[in-house]
C-alpha cells in the first residue's frame, strides 16, 4: 500500500518533469517586430531636400518612364501580374519580412554584421599580433575588426548612400508621378498597405543596391551573403506587387551611381591610415609625455603594441569644418586631487557596486560581438522610426544625420585619446579590478559618453518628444562605464560635452535641409 | 542490506560552470527511512587551458582561473526507497591573470528526490535500478553572463536520471547511469547579443545537455571504505562555440570528458555515523569550457531523526 502511494508521488514527479520540459522554451526575438505600416507622412516635397555628398537630387539623371498606357508598360504589368498571383510561402515569408520600410532591416543587416566582426584578433603563440588586413580580408583575423570607429564609420556612409538615394528617388518619384502598379491594374493587390508614394523609380531597389554595394565594401567577406539578402529584396518588390521591372531598374540605377559617389569618398577619408605603426604610435605616447606627463599603456598581456586606430582622430568629419575646435581641455594630472576625487570614487563602487549600477554598466557594455554604442543608438533610432511610423526618406535621414554625428563625435574622441594618450584607471590605480574589459586605447574621453551625447542630440531634434528619454540615456550611458571601473568621472561627463558639441554641426545641416 | 545503507554524498564536483547536485544523486545508495545525512563538501578546481570551441588554448590575461566551492548538502530517508536530497553551494572564482575581478556567493539550490524502483538478487550479486529528479535554481542573483567567472548558468535545471548498479557480494560494483538535462532560459542585464546572429533580449536560451557516469568500485574492510573510478560526458544538446578570443556566454555548447577517482570512509564503531570522503577529478577533453582538474573532501554524518519503533 505504502509502496503504491510512493509510486504516485514519482508519477506526479515525473508529469511535473514532463510540463517543465516542455514549457520552458519560447521564441526569442531576433529582430524588430513591425509590419509594413501606413507612413505618418509621404514628404512629397522630399526630392528638394538638400542630400549630403549629391550636389542636388537632379545630379544622377534617370529616364523619363513610358506611359502606363504604353505597351512596354502594359508588359510589365502583366509579367508582375503573373508574379503577383503564384507568390510561394517562402516568398510570402520574404514579403512580410522586407515591409515597406525595408531602411530598417538594412539597418539591422549591418548592426549584425558589426557583432559578427567585432572581435579583437588575439595574440600568436609567440606573443606578437596579427592585424586584420583589407587587402588580405579573410586572414586570419578576418578583417574587418568592426570596433567602435569601424563601426561608426560604416553605419554613417551606410546611412548616407541610403539617403542621398533616396532624396534622389523622392525627386523623380514626384515628378513623373508613375502610379503604383495596382493603381494602375485592379487585378494587381500591393501586398503592402498602400501609402500612394509614386513607384517610378523603385526606393525598395535603391536601397537594396546602395546597402548591399557598401555593406560589401565594409564586409567584403560578406559580398555572398549579402548578394542574396539584395536579390531576395529586390525579387520581394515584385512579390509584394510593388513595382514593375522599370522601377526597379531605375532604382537600380540610382542606387549604383550614389554608391560610387559615397565610396569614393570613404576611400580618401583617411580611414586606411588610423590604425598606425608602433614608431607612430610610440611618437604620439612620447608627444603627450613631453607634453602633460603622463602617457597610456595597454595593460594586456602579452601586451599590445600600438593601440586601437590612433588616427582615427585624422579622418575626415562629416560636419565639424577642423575637429581640433571641439577637442577638450586637458584632464587632470595623476596624483592632482582633482585627480584622486575621481579615482577614489572607482574604487569606492567597486568596492559596493550596487546591484542597479553592475546592471547600468552591463546594459551600456556593448563590447566585443556586439553592435557597438554606435549600434545601440542605431537600435534606438529604429524603434522610435516604427513608433513615429516614417517612411523610408525620412528613417534614412534620421540615420544618416544620426551616424554623421555619432561618426564626428567618435573622431573628436579620437582626435582626444591620442592627443592626451591619458592611462586607464587599470594603469592609474595600483591593484585595481573590473567588471568590464578595459579596452585598447586611452582613457579621456569616453567614447561611450561621446558616442551616445551625440546620437541623443540628433535624436532629440528628430524626434522632440523623447528628447528627455535620449538624454537621461546618453547620460546613463557615460555613467555607466564608471560603474565598470574602465572610465574616470571626467572621462564620463567631457566626453558628454564633447559629443553634444559635435553633433551641433551635423544638426545645423539638417535644420537647414528642407524637411523641416 | 542494511548497511549498504551507509552511505552518501558525493560531490565530485565537476567543476562545469554549473554545479550540478546529480552528481549526489548518481550514487546508487539510499538513506534508509527517517535516517538524516548532513555533509559540506569543500571542492578546488583549477585551469589554466580552456577549450575555446574544440581548440585547447591558453589566455594570459586569465592565467589560472581559480574556483572554490563549499556546499552544504542534506539527505533524508522518506521511506527506505524513496530519497529527498538538498543542497546549497557557495562558490567563489577568481584568475591569477588580466584585471576582471572575480564574484562570490551562492549558486543554485537544488533538491532531488531518488526512488529505488527495482532491487533484487541476480547470480552472485544485487541489481539496483533508481530513478533521480533534479530540480535546480538559482539562490542568488549572480549573474550568468560574466564567463567565465561567473558563479553558474543562471538557469532553472530539471534533470531526469536513469541509474542502474549492479554490486557482487564481494564488495565490486559497476554503476552506470544517464540523464536528460533541461535547462531553461537565463536572464541577462544586456538586451542584444550574438549568437549565430542577432538576438534582442535579456533571454539566453541555456541548451539542454545529457550526462553520462560509468563508474567502477569496489567496498574494504567490511563496508567501511569505498573507492571508486568514474568516467563522466556531459554534452549539449545545442549551442554556439565560444568566438576567437572572446569570452564564453552562456548560450555556448559547453561539453566536457572527465575521469574521477573517489574514496569514502564510514566510521564504524567510535565517531559512528561519521564518515569522511575525498575526491580528485581531471577533464581530458571539452569543449567551450576550463579544463579543470578538481580536488575536493568532504565530512558526513548520519543519524536516525526519529527511531523506528
Amino acid at each position: 500500500m505504502i509502496m503504491k502511494r510512493y509510486s504516485i508521488v514519482l508519477y506526479i514527479f515525473l508529469l511535473v518533469a514532463c510540463v517543465i520540459f516542455y514549457s520552458c522554451d519560447s521564441e526569442l526575438p531576433i529582430r524588430a517586430n513591425y509590419a509594413a505600416y501606413t507612413f505618418s507622412g509621404i514628404d512629397e516635397n522630399g526630392g528638394n531636400w538638400k542630400p549630403i555628398l549629391l550636389t542636388s537630387s537632379n545630379q544622377i539623371v534617370i529616364d523619363e518612364p513610358a506611359d502606363v498606357n504604353s505597351a512596354s508598360y502594359k508588359e510589365e504589368l502583366e509579367a508582375l501580374k503573373s508574379i503577383t498571383a503564384n507568390v510561394s510561402s517562402a516568398q510570402r515569408d520574404a514579403i512580410n519580412y522586407w515591409t515597406n520600410n525595408p531602411i530598417l532591416r538594412w539597418n539591422e543587416i549591418a548592426l549584425e554584421l558589426a557583432a559578427k566582426y567585432n572581435l579583437i584578433p588575439g595574440p600568436n603563440p609567440d606573443g606578437t599580433y596579427t592585424l586584420p588586413n583589407a587587402a588580405n580580408p579573410a586572414g586570419p583575423p578576418p578583417f574587418p575588426f568592426a570596433h567602435p570607429p569601424y563601426t561608426c564609420r560604416m553605419l554613417a556612409y551606410l546611412s548616407v548612400a541610403q539617403f542621398d538615394g533616396l532624396v534622389t528617388a523622392w525627386n523623380y518619384k514626384f515628378n513623373y508621378n508613375r502610379p503604383a502598379p495596382s493603381s494602375v491594374d485592379s487585378n494587381i493587390t500591393s501586398a503592402y498597405i498602400s501609402n500612394n508614394i509614386p513607384s517610378y523609380p523603385s526606393d525598395g531597389a535603391v536601397i537594396a543596391v546602395v546597402s548591399r554595394d557598401i555593406l560589401i565594401a565594409m564586409f567584403p567577406l560578406e559580398k555572398d551573403y549579402l548578394e542574396a539578402r539584395a536579390t531576395e529584396h529586390l525579387a520581394s518588390l515584385q512579390w509584394s506587387g510593388t513595382n514593375v521591372t522599370s522601377d526597379i531598374e531605375a532604382g537600380k540605377f540610382i542606387g549604383t551611381e550614389v554608391k560610387k559617389i559615397v565610396l569614393a569618398r570613404a576611400a580618401t577619408d583617411g580611414m586606411k591610415n588610423a590604425q598606425t605603426s608602433k614608431a607612430k604610435s610610440d611618437s604620439m605616447a612620447n608627444a603627450a609625455y613631453e607634453r602633460f606627463g603622463w602617457r597610456w599603456e595597454n595593460q594586456e598581456t602579452p601586451q599590445r603594441p600600438v593601440g586601437l586606430t590612433p588616427l582615427f582622430g585624422k579622418v575626415k568629419p562629416w560636419s565639424v569644418p577642423d575637429i581640433t575646435l571641439i577637442r577638450p581641455v586637458a584632464p587632470p594630472t595623476p596624483g592632482s586631487p582633482e585627480f584622486e576625487k575621481d579615482a577614489q570614487e572607482l574604487k569606492d563602487v567597486a568596492k559596493k557596486l550596487t546591484n542597479e549600477q553592475r546592471k547600468i554598466a552591463n546594459w551600456w557594455s556593448d563590447g566585443l560581438s556586439t553592435y557597438t554604442p554606435p549600434g545601440h543608438w542605431n537600435r534606438f533610432a529604429k524603434e522610435f522610426i516604427i513608433k513615429y511610423k516614417f517612411n523610408p526618406l525620412r528613417s534614412a535621414r534620421t540615420f544618416a544625420y544620426m551616424n554623421m554625428a555619432i561618426m564626428d563625435a567618435g573622431i573628436s574622441c579620437w582626435d582626444a585619446k591620442y592627443y592626451y594618450n591619458y592611462p586607464r584607471p587599470i594603469q592609474t590605480i595600483p591593484g585595481f579590478k573590473t567588471i568590464l574589459g578595459t579596452p585598447n586605447f586611452p582613457a579621456y574621453t569616453s567614447g561611450h559618453s561621446t558616442f551616445s551625447a551625440a546620437a541623443a542630440e540628433v535624436l532629440s531634434y528628430i524626434f522632440p518628444a523623447e528628447a528627455t528619454q535620449c538624454q537621461a540615456w546618453a547620460k546613463e550611458a557615460a555613467e555607466s562605464r564608471i560603474y565598470g571601473g574602465i572610465h574616470y568621472r571626467f572621462d564620463a561627463d567631457v566626453g558628454n560635452t564633447q559629443g553634444k558639441a559635435a553633433a551641433q554641426y551635423t544638426i545645423n545641416i539638417a535644420k537647414a535641409d528642407g524637411a523641416d | 542490506m542494511r548497511k549498504i545503507i551507509l552511505i552518501i554524498i558525493i560531490c565530485v564536483v565537476s567543476g562545469a560552470t554549473k554545479t550540478v547536485l546529480a552528481q549526489t544523486t548518481t550514487d546508487a545508495l539510499l538513506m534508509s527511512k527517517h535516517e538524516l545525512c548532513i555533509a559540506v563538501v569543500y571542492d578546488h578546481g583549477t585551469w589554466d587551458h580552456y577549450w575555446e570551441g574544440a581548440n585547447l588554448r591558453v589566455n594570459d590575461n586569465i592565467g589560472t582561473f581559480t574556483r572554490t566551492m563549499a556546499m552544504p548538502m542534506l539527505a533524508y530517508g522518506i521511506t527506505d526507497k524513496l530519497n529527498v536530497l538538498a543542497s546549497l553551494p557557495y562558490i567563489a572564482t577568481k584568475s591569477s591573470g588580466g584585471q576582471l575581478v572575480g564574484v562570490a556567493g551562492f549558486q543554485d539550490f537544488n533538491v532531488a528526490l531518488k526512488y529505488e524502483i527495482f532491487n533484487r538478487e541476480i547470480g552472485k550479486g544485487k541489481l539496483s535500478l533508481q530513478g533521480v529528479g533534479v530540480f535546480g535554481t538559482p539562490a542568488s542573483n549572480y549573474l550568468s553572463d560574466y564567463m567565465p567567472y561567473s558563479l553558474g548558468l543562471g538557469t532553472t535545471e530539471f534533470t531526469l536520471r536513469g541509474m542502474a548498479e549492479y554490486k557482487l557480494d564481494n564488495g565490486f560494483y559497476i554503476r552506470s547511469s544517464y540523464a536528460y538535462i533541461k535547462r531553461g532560459e537565463t536572464e541577462v542585464e544586456r538586451d542584444y547579443y550574438y549568437n549565430n546572429g542577432s538576438y534582442y533580449t535579456t533571454l539566453m536560451d541555456v541548451p539542454d545537455a545529457t550526462n553520462f557516469y560509468g563508474t567502477i568500485g569496489k567496498w574494504f574492510f567490511n563496508y567501511a571504505l569505498r573507492v571508486e573510478a568514474t568516467y563522466q560526458s556531459m554534452n549539449c544538446l545545442s549551442g554556439d562555440d565560444i568566438r576567437a578570443y572572446n569570452s564564453p556566454q552562456p548560450t555556448n555548447k559547453f561539453e566536457y570528458e572527465q575521469v574521477s577517482f573517489f574514496a569514502q570512509y564510514f566510521f564504524k564503531t567510535q565517531l559512528k555515523g561519521l564518515g569522511l570522503l575525498g575526491y580528485y577529478s581531471k577533464m581530458f577533453d571539452g569543449r567551450n569550457m576550463g579544463e579543470f582538474a578538481n580536488i575536493g573532501g568532504g565530512v558526513t554524518y548520519q543519524f536516525k531523526v526519529i527511531n523506528a519503533q
